[in-house]
């Protein structure tokens, strides 16, 4: 087996060597292996691959300079495995007589290369009998298809299956996948194919043409026929998936412009390509495919039902967060009767069950009148009680409007993480984005910062009104941040200027949050940070508008969950 | 009392309300910078010195106020082409260090990271790419960049198209030298010709050309024999200045004041008396924002950086009879070009020329050079006998640069150097 890792990889050359070439699809546990022999910044696409090496079955890859990133990796692979036939290719980013002809000499050096590695040797009539095979398999598969389904395309760098996977699992359908090795191969190079036969004198002249020619990465320096590709589906599409892999910086651009053009729906999502990221993204896909599915209407929001008009019957909504487990009974009539709120434990199921529970007790209810229970949040599929799971997404929105039905923007807050959501004016989720990788702008910064200056959590808001001077904390990351109030402590800063400080920081991490939504007025703000009246005012500050709060802003996604129960019974 | 700070809040006011003028209250800052550069400075800066970081700014300033004969370029721009044009180039790298010169780099930054850029790439990018987007820039007549070294130029300067349709360039480079690859090169070299004749309206003069080349060969000259000197004689600067020295060495190489500056600095350092100082070799970035090292290396008693990597980047002599071609070459073998192993080797070979007590290398967050081929690197810088620093941080963002930690770094680096120790 020989590896390879870019769609610009002679792969039909190492074929006609009679080599087995293998797209490499890592799906990596850890990265212990490149965490010593990389810099931490290395995109772990780069690092996964190098664990793949390590794990061993390769005779060798061929890598190309796509980026520094894998110029590096490079560098490791000849240094770790000397016996082993790594090769680097270097690409072209521009497609003209020179840069094809340079292209054509380069993949012939690389069969030289591996033919002297492996003794096998380069058959020029092989070439041409699998770039035939090539050019008429990608006819026969041509005949398309009409999904009922959600289609999704997927673009960006290097998408793990696992994406695709969910994808199908919610009820949709991958169109396309042009991200760096997703492309069927044969349905790109087949377009520029149509010269070869056994006539042909250069078919590797015809190779580099078609390699440099397929549907441009972002690499190349003239990308435009990408986003010709996406619009040639026209309303085809559904959505689509942006997948970008952790410390690789040259799929953000194109993203941006896409999210700024695109009429069709854009979900962001990064992975490190291992599976326990894949499960920290799952909630952003299921909330993507859930509002798909609003947009399309295929959620039916038929209100006729197994409930009688007159008969009293009740819903639970359950929201399982990292710190706080909430929990809202509500009655037909869409009217709150308890809520309970309580710190998460170890197990979020029990703690759903405690929070349940008391809920319950304090409204007097018998959990036999509980027609239906909808958990949301973190931990929401791990509560076996209720009948159905939604994401956090959907029912922030629908929380959100049941309190104000004026709300377009809403920030939430959590102990974890941190979200902005954009609503259309039916209320339905226009765009998300979530910061779950740091703990700046979250709770975790508050509490991590309260404890820096030994005061209460909840003091922190209070404190920070009697702040009579402009301290700035200029650093992102908790550990530094700490760091900075700690000296700031040393120089005799007041308390409340430095909580005030803390707030700042974390408004100016929020407003960013929110800019990347699109700042539509009519904003609230969620989450247990939301009763920090000193974070409130900062970011009420930065946005110029009032935000809106409710009394409780920790039920909202469990009311959200309760309403979404209701739609279910109705139905 | 921090002078460019409190300039900087004054245009940190006028960003979100009117980016125009906040653009024009920059330009203005750095015209008074230059002013008090030339009048005002450290009576202790060398005459040369002087010479070159006044016109380090006054270019980017007056080229600023001139947007029709200005380009956008990145620092291995092929300026010579650009100046044949009457086009003066100004680097994202240069404006990016400029606004964190003015304490606005976190406004900039998280200006772009709110429009999704990856908050990991490289803050000179997104330094640029945030001032870009918020209008303080006034649009130039063209942009041209390369592939050399630094994959998020072509990222970078085709976002800054999108917005702006600047008329842009970019020149790939191939990783290694051959027939083919430089014809590939002048290929492009000379469409970039088409495309700035095409904009400017101006013919392109090869005379011209040839003599900018020329120009660049005497320039370099007299900054080698400067550097020869500099290794035993003594000539006070900072570690700004020694960055300044990349405007005479790159942004403005083939025009008079380069080598004005150089001739100046080869002449002047020799009434300057031999030291007994610590030498340090610098690789790669100079950090722009970095307070804690200045303590240490301005106007350094024991120990001054002498030398670095990036002024060198390319040395040979250039052939001026066929200037395009040359200039091609020069990106080609640029070694800063291809894999890091060439790179490592050539900065190690340095390293035994000019045998510094020391060597540091800033690892600039987010940049693959430094990211990517540190470890490398100080493999390669063992096998010289020197002792190596590496400093973590960031170049442009304060917020990424923890002062402590540099600091504790460097002063153990000191230590160990007045010990005469083998590595670090
Ligand atoms: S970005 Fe382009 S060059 Fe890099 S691996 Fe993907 S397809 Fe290949
Ligand atoms: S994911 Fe990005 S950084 Fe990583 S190899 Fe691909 S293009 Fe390079
Ligand atoms: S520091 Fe590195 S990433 Fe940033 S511009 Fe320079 S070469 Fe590129």
């Amino acid at each position: 087996m020989l590896g390879y890792v870019c769609k610009y990889t002679p792969v039909e050359l190492l074929e006609a060597m009679g080599a087995e070439p293998v797209r490499i699809q890592p799906a990596v546990t850890s990265f212990n292996h490149a965490d010593a022999l990389m810099h931490p910044n290395v995109c772990s696409y780069a690092k996964a691959v190098l664990e793949v090496m390590a794990e061993g079955g390769y005779e060798g890859i061929v890598l190309t300079s796509c980026c520094d990133a894998i110029r590096r990796l490079e560098d490791v692979l000849k240094e770790q495995y000397p016996e082993k036939f790594i090769y680097m290719l270097d690409v072209p980013r521009k497609v003209n007589d020179f840069s094809i002809g340079i292209y054509r000499k380069r993949i012939l050096e690389l069969a030289d290369a591996y033919s002297a590695f492996s003794g096998k040797v380069y058959s020029r009539e092989a070439l041409i009998e699998i770039l035939e095979r090539e050019r008429e398999s990608a006819r026969i598969n041509a005949a398309g298809e009409k999904p009922d389904k959600l289609r999704v395309g997927i673009i960006g760098a290097r998408c793990p299956e696992t994406v695709k996977t969910l994808v199908e699992d919610n009820g949709g359908k991958v169109v396309f996948d042009i991200s760096c090795t997703g492309t069927r191969r044969e349905e790109a190079l087949a377009p520029y194919l149509g010269s070869i036969s056994r006539e042909s004198t250069d078919p590797e002249g015809i190779l580099s043409s078609a390699l440099l020619s397929q549907l441009p990465c972002l690499r190349m320096a003239d990308a435009r026929g990408r986003s010709d590709f996406i619009a040639g589906f026209g309303n085809e599409i559904d959505g689509i998936i942006y997948h970008t892999v952790k410390f690789c910086d040259v799929y953000s651009f194109e993203y941006m412009q896409m999210k700024k053009d695109s009429q069709v729906p854009i979900l962001k999502i990064e992975t490190d390509l291992t599976p326990q990221c894949s499960g920290q993204i799952k909630t952003r896909v299921e909330a993507f495919m859930e509002s798909l599915a609003a947009m399309r209407g295929t959620t039916e929001k038929k209100i006729a039902g197994k409930a009688a008009e007159s008969e009293m019957f009740y819903v639970m909504g359950i929201d399982s967060g990292s710190t706080s487990t909430n929990a809202v009974i509500m009655d037909k009539d869409k009217k709150i009767v308890a809520s309970a709120v309580i710190r998460t434990g170890a197990k979020s199921a029990d703690s759903a069950v405690r929070a349940a529970k008391q809920v319950l007790d304090e409204s007097g209810i018998s959990e036999n009148d509980i027609a239906m229970t909808v958990s949301t949040g973190y931990g929401r599929e791990a509560i076996t009680a209720a009948g159905k799971s939604v994401t956090e997404i959907s029912c922030h929105a629908k929380g959100a409007r049941y309190f104000n039905k004026d709300v377009h923007t809403i920030l939430d807050i959590g102990g974890q993480d941190s979200k902005a959501i954009r609503l259309d004016d039916a209320g339905e989720v226009a765009d998300f984005v979530m910061n779950d990788k740091c703990a700046a702008g979250t709770g975790r910064f508050l509490e991590a910062m309260a404890r820096t200056l030994e005061v209460d959590i909840s003091e922190l808001g209070p404190i920070s009104f009697e702040s009579s001077k402009e301290v700035s904390i200029s650093s992102m990351c908790t550990v530094f941040a700490e760091s900075e109030v700690i000296s700031l402590i040393a120089q005799n800063t007041e308390k409340a200027d430095i909580a005030r400080g803390v707030h700042r920081s974390i408004a100016g991490k929020s407003v960013s949050l929110m800019k990347r939504v699109g700042l539509v007025p009519g904003f609230m703000m969620t989450g247990g940070v939301a009763r920090n009246k000193g974070v409130v005012k900062e970011i009420e500050e930065a946005l110029g508008a009032k935000i809106y709060i409710t009394e409780d802003p920790d039920i909202v996604g469990a009311v959200g969950a309760a309403l979404s129960a209701l739609e279910q019974v109705e139905k | 009392m921090n002078i460019a700070r409190t300039y900087g809040n004054i245009v940190r006011k006028k960003l979100e309300s009117d980016p125009v003028k906040a653009g024009k209250l920059i330009r203005k800052g750095l015209h008074l910078e230059g002013f008090r550069v030339k009048h005002l400075s450290d009576k202790r800066i060398p005459a040369g010195y002087k010479y070159l970081n006044y016109k380090g700014i006054t270019v980017v300033a007056d080229a600023l106020d001139d947007p029709e004969h200005c380009a956008w370029t990145n620092i291995f721009a092929p300026v010579e082409i650009l100046q044949n044009f009457g086009l003066t180039s100004v680097s994202m790298e240069a404006l990016a260090s400029y606004l964190s010169g003015f304490y606005l780099e976190d406004y900039f930054i998280d200006r772009s990271e709110s429009c999704g850029i990856a908050s990991t790439l490289c803050s000179y990018h997104k330094n640029f790419i945030g001032a870009a987007e918020a209008g303080v820039l006034p649009v130039p007549a063209a942009a041209v960049t390369t592939t050399l070294a630094c994959d998020a130029n072509v990222q970078s300067f085709r976002y800054i198209n999108d917005i702006f349709n600047i008329p842009t360039y970019m020149i790939d480079i191939p990783h290694e030298y051959s027939e083919e690859s430089l014809s590939y090169v002048s290929g492009q070299l000379r469409e970039l010709i088409c495309m700035l004749e095409d904009i400017t309206r101006r013919k392109f003069s090869e005379e011209r050309l040839r003599e900018a080349v020329a120009r660049e060969n005497e320039t370099k000259k007299y900054f080698l024999s400067f550097l020869d000197k500099r290794q035993r004689h003594e000539y006070p600067n900072t570690l700004t200045l020694v960055l300044f020295q990349l405007f005479a060495t790159h942004l403005s190489i083939g025009e008079e004041w380069p080598l004005e500056a150089f001739r100046m600095m080869d002449e002047e350092i020799e009434a300057y008396p031999e030291s007994g100082q610590k030498r340090l070799f610098w690789i790669h970035l100079l950090p722009y924002a970095q307070m804690a090292l200045r303590e240490y290396l301005n106007f350094g008693g024991d120990i001054n950086v002498t030398c670095g990597d990036f002024d060198l980047d390319y040395i040979e002599e250039m052939d001026a009879d066929h200037p395009v071609d040359a200039i091609a070459r020069k990106m080609i073998l640029n070694i800063y070009n291809g894999g890091f192993e060439r790179k490592a080797d050539a900065i190690a070979d340095m390293i035994r020329k000019y045998d510094p007590d020391g060597v540091v290398e800033f690892c600039h967050w987010g940049c693959s050079q430094s990211s990517g081929g540190v470890m490398l690197m100080k493999e390669k810088v063992r096998e010289t006998g020197k002792p190596m620093l590496i400093l973590d941080g960031d170049a442009v963002d304060r917020r990424n640069s923890p002062d402590g930690q540099i600091k504790t770094r460097f002063e153990a680096f000191l230590e160990l150097l007045g010990k005469g120790g083998e590595t670090a």
